[in-house]
């Protein structure tokens, strides 16, 4: 919904703008870009993105009440069956305003205003690309601190070997051990994270391997 | 209809006219071809062939508008 505006309507009164700005948005629509002046054009657009709307909609309703607005059926039609798909794609901001310089003879500040009918650019798309690359390192560097602990724990980790071979060994003689095998492996492998962690407890870990 | 009951001194229209200042644009500076050029910003620039002649108004490198 376009704000209402404030102030002094543009022309002789309010009947005299909504004239004003529906023949600026017939222009509009029938040739697409338009030169007028900056006050104008800031008025035209929720007017002329109003019915840009009405027109994706596309249903009888939506056109009478776009004819309301524009008189001329050929502009709608024009409007419907033209403009109407090429915006299919765009969530809004439907016009640009381009601002030019300056008009001769008042110095009134003039823009171009035009539909914007390219396809929408894939900017959602660009910005996954930025994403991936920022992600990729991050993983490298948390497979780096994996591997900085790995390294470390291989003179800690001989003897947590030696005890599960002992486990296996136990597991051929009776069918229980596995379980208590498959804890004690548990157990010691949490000393051993717990050894990574503190250089300290790296002779305690031994002895209790040991035992 | 109401009228000045007095001829305003030269002092106070002085005064009042020291008032009127003007301000400096706000410009942007960009180098183009080894030239600084001074420009309003967020609007469209002539381009120009050699010769000088003025042949479409640009605005982030979309040709926008005839001159």
């Amino acid at each position: 919904m376009p704000k209402p505006t404030k102030g002094p309507r543009l022309g002789g009164g309010p009947a005299h703008e909504r004239l004003l700005l529906a023949n600026l948005a017939a222009a509009l629509f029938t040739h697409k870009s338009i030169k007028t002046t900056e006050t104008k054009a800031k008025r035209l657009r929720p007017v002329a993105e109003r019915l840009i709307t009405f027109a994706k909609r596309g249903d009888l309703h939506a056109r009478r009440r776009v004819l309301a607005v524009i008189g001329d059926k050929g502009v709608v039609h024009e409007l419907f069956t033209q403009i109407a798909p090429l915006v299919a794609e765009r969530d809004g901001g439907y016009t640009r305003i381009t601002k030019l310089g300056f008009r001769k003879g008042d110095n009134a500040p003039m823009v171009q205003i035009e539909l914007v009918l390219e396809p929408v650019n894939a900017k959602p798309r660009a910005k996954a690309e930025t994403k991936k690359p920022k992600a990729a390192p991050v993983e490298d560097v948390v497979e780096e601190s994996a591997e900085v602990p790995a390294e470390d724990a291989p003179a800690e980790d001989v003897p947590v070997a030696d005890a599960a071979a002992e486990a296996s060994a136990e597991a051929v003689e009776t069918e229980e051990a596995p379980v208590e095998a498959d804890v004690v492996e548990i157990e010691r492998a949490e000393e051993a994270e717990a050894a990574d962690e503190a250089a300290d407890a790296d002779s305690e870990v031994a002895g209790d391997s040991d035992k | 209809m109401a009228v000045p009951k007095r001829k305003m001194s030269r002092a106070s229209t002085r005064a009042r006219r020291a008032q009127w200042k003007a301000t400096p644009p706000t410009l942007v500076k960009t180098i183009e071809g080894g030239k600084v050029v001074y420009s309003l910003p967020h609007r469209a620039k002539v381009v120009e062939d050699s010769a000088g002649t003025p042949l479409y108004l640009e605005y982030k490198g979309r040709k926008v508008a005839d001159v």
